[in-house]
């Protein structure tokens, strides 16, 4: 297995990125008062929003996230990564940020699906940067970004593109993004030899603030690729060349006045060429507390359909594991054991603890436990036989602002 | 790298201000202006004082036929309308034609009589509008703009200052404050709040980065007879001063609404917490006997 798998693995059960990126409702205002409703109707009134203020003061970011899988009698992956980004402002109108990050994966990789025979041990490094400038102004943003990753058996480059424009009472954002990746796979039992997988993914979005308290977004992205998708550490894992996924999410953020709450709710639909189809339900709760702190419970549920062509646990009976049954059959056919491509349902719960400690540095603890079983799906039978995969995710992280 | 400036100058009978933080003078000078020249196209456009505005047209017609108003304008009127009904009726915008019985500069109250005579041209209910018709029905009413035209004033100055590339800065019109970002380093601008019996003192200071603060009291227009302190801010039911509140002050997202709500505050008298306290709104007064009381988060 390939670190950047784990790494996926710990992706898909980590946290969501990008659900950080959606401004908050902006507190304060309230939808109660009938003159401010009356007010922001007003030709060229409209209340604060920073939405395309560059960062006024350099930010450096030190975190550390630590990932242990297990499944029964058997600690699995576990990956650790420390990383340091810094975000810079230049002129007002200029941000450049970077960010390295080093991940040390040990364990066991994957078993074929739950027979602890197979399991054998593996340890990876995987070192990577990201380098980012973005160009602001007053309704606008550009940036234009780059990502090396590279571990013994794995390289990945992606260049990236990404833009906002703002209406003119800055209550409607659209977004568009642009993404290519070119991966090169070089497996050290050389199974293949200089495989490459090439990606390309577009995303338009739409951000809308609603009212004073409520902001929704929508976002749509799509992504073609091509190359080797397998496993070559698997046996028996040979997956299409190509891939097209398509993902549709649908975020509310609502800010409570009463509590000085935020309540933030995502859906995600998502469908790709090798039939999976995938939902998440995702719901924050961000309440700020006395002395600085903010605690944020949250919750996420998750459910998805096999790939058209992974294989149950039903091994051949003349071939044993990890041979499927009817292998002899179909030589030619995809197939692959992963338990990423299994049917399956899956659920986080998670407790981010953060502490303001003065106007320039902020300290956050988080802690998320996830667990996936077949039987947990929704909308179809889930795969059986499969051992649940049980996941905790620490992270701890130190922003410091110049 | 960003340098404060600061530039006074006088509009809409207040003294006024923009402060920002800039680069270089040169640059401060052209954001500021910017905003300083939407003040005066507000100001030329609706002052009742300027025999060329368009506050001075519709007056002139009263009782005549419908005038035609553009978009701004009709925006203004139903922001009016929302005043009016957020207040019950005691924030009208025809009961400017008061000022005919009452003379702050010489200091006379007028008789019941003098008021009697003024009160059937006060009617808000009564102005007809339509799109962009408008007709005050009876020759006589005015319209007057005051106690919004000043906030809006600054809440698009700040637009036009934040458009002109400022990030830091505020707009003050007269203790009408609209700011649009922080000080450069970060920390909020700390807006004091006067002292309604000693001009040079302050009670307290509000904190403010984004949005704005009003102010309105009873010791900007007023005199003092027999006793009795007589304020600008007229009760449109009685023709007389408003009594309770020495000074309201509201903090809202824009200035338009903080200041339409002291105003409301002013009227409404010993009801204004009730009202203010609805609106969820970070607010501060000082009672007739100096005795501060404020929102449930200033307390």
């Amino acid at each position: 297995m390939t670190t950047s798998d784990a790494s996926n693995a710990s992706n898909a059960a980590g946290t969501d990125a990008a659900c950080a990126t959606l401004p908050a409702p902006r507190g304060g205002a309230p939808l109660a008062p009938a003159l401010l409703a009356a007010a922001l109707a007003l030709p060229g009134v409209s209340a604060p929003v920073a939405a395309q203020a560059p960062p006024e003061r350099a930010q450096l970011d030190v975190r550390w996230l630590h990932y242990q899988d297990s499944q029964p009698g058997l600690k699995r992956i576990r990956v650790d990564t420390p990383s340091i980004g810094l975000r810079v402002p230049v002129a007002g109108r200029w941000t450049f940020e970077g960010v390295t990050s080093y991940d040390s994966v040990s364990g066991a990789s994957p078993r074929w699906h739950s027979s602890v025979s197979s399991a054998s041990r593996m340890s990876d490094e995987r070192t990577a940067g990201d380098l980012r400038v973005t160009r602001h102004w007053d309704r606008a943003t550009l940036s234009v970004g780059g990502a090396y990753s590279s571990e013994n058996d794995y390289v990945s480059r992606a260049l990236s593109l990404r833009g906002s424009v703002s209406s003119a009472d800055n209550n409607r954002t659209w977004s568009f993004g642009l993404g290519r990746a070119d991966d090169r796979i070089d497996p050290v039992n050389r199974i293949v030899v200089d495989e490459r997988r090439k990606t390309t993914d577009v995303l338009l979005g739409v951000t809308q603030v609603l009212t004073p308290v409520d902001i929704v977004q929508l976002n749509v992205t799509h992504a073609r690729g091509s190359g080797y998708y397998s496993d070559p550490y698997k046996t028996i894992d040979s997956r299409p060349r190509e891939r097209v996924q398509t993902a549709v999410l649908l975020r509310w953020n609502h800010h409570f006045q009463g509590p000085g709450a935020t309540m933030r709710l995502g859906w995600r639909t998502y469908a790709d060429s090798w039939d999976v189809r995938s939902n998440t339900l995702t719901g924050e709760w961000v309440q700020p507390v006395a002395g600085g702190w903010t605690l944020t419970p949250s919750l996420r549920y998750y459910t998805q359909s096999a790939a058209s062509f992974f294989y149950a646990p039903v091994y051949d009976p003349t071939l044993g594991a990890p041979f499927p049954e009817g292998y002899l059959t179909d030589l030619g056919a995809p197939r692959s054991p992963d338990a990423r491509l299994a049917a399956f349902g899956a659920a986080a719960i998670g407790f981010r603890v953060a502490k303001a400690i003065d106007r320039s540095n902020l300290v956050d603890f988080k802690a998320e436990y996830y667990e996936q079983r077949g039987e947990w799906r929704l909308g179809g039978p889930g795969t059986a036989g499969l051992a649940p995969l049980r996941a905790t995710i620490l992270q701890v992280g130190l922003t410091h602002l110049f | 790298m960003l340098r404060p400036f600061g530039f006074g100058f006088d509009a809409m009978a207040s003294r006024c201000e923009v402060r920002l933080a800039a680069p270089d003078e040169a640059r401060a000078r052209a954001w500021a202006q910017a905003a300083i020249d939407e003040v005066r196209r507000i100001e030329a456009k609706y002052s009742r004082y300027r025999e060329d505005s368009v506050v001075a047209a519709i007056n002139r017609a009263a009782g005549a036929a419908p005038v035609t108003v553009d978009a701004e304008t009709q925006a203004l009127l139903g922001y009016a309308d929302a005043l009016w009904r957020e207040s019950g009726g005691r924030f009208d915008a025809t009961s400017g034609v008061l000022r005919r019985a009452w003379d702050f500069r010489l200091g006379i109250v007028p008789d019941e009589a003098a008021l009697d005579a003024l009160r059937p041209l006060i009617g808000w209910q009564d102005v007809m509008r339509d799109g962009a018709s408008l007709r005050l029905p009876r020759p006589g009413m005015e319209l007057d703009f005051g106690g919004f035209g000043k906030e809006y004033a600054a809440d698009r100055a700040a637009e036009a200052l934040r458009t002109a590339g400022a990030r830091h800065g505020f707009v003050d019109l007269g203790g009408d404050i609209r700011a649009i970002g922080p000080q450069p380093d970060g920390a909020p601008w700390s807006i004091a709040i006067q002292d309604p019996r000693d001009a040079a003192g302050t009670v307290a200071a509000f904190e403010l980065s984004d949005g704005a603060v009003c102010t309105s009291g009873d010791y900007e227009r007023f005199f003092e007879r027999d006793g009795v302190r007589h304020c600008h801010v007229l009760d449109p039911r009685s023709g007389r001063s408003v009594r309770h509140w020495r000074s309201v002050t509201v903090v809202a997202p824009v200035a338009v609404a903080a200041g339409g709500y002291t105003t409301i505050a002013m009227l409404l008298e010993a009801d204004a917490p009730a009202l203010l306290d609805r609106t969820g709104l970070p607010w501060l007064a000082i009672g007739p006997d100096g005795a501060l009381q404020a929102s449930p988060g200033q307390r």
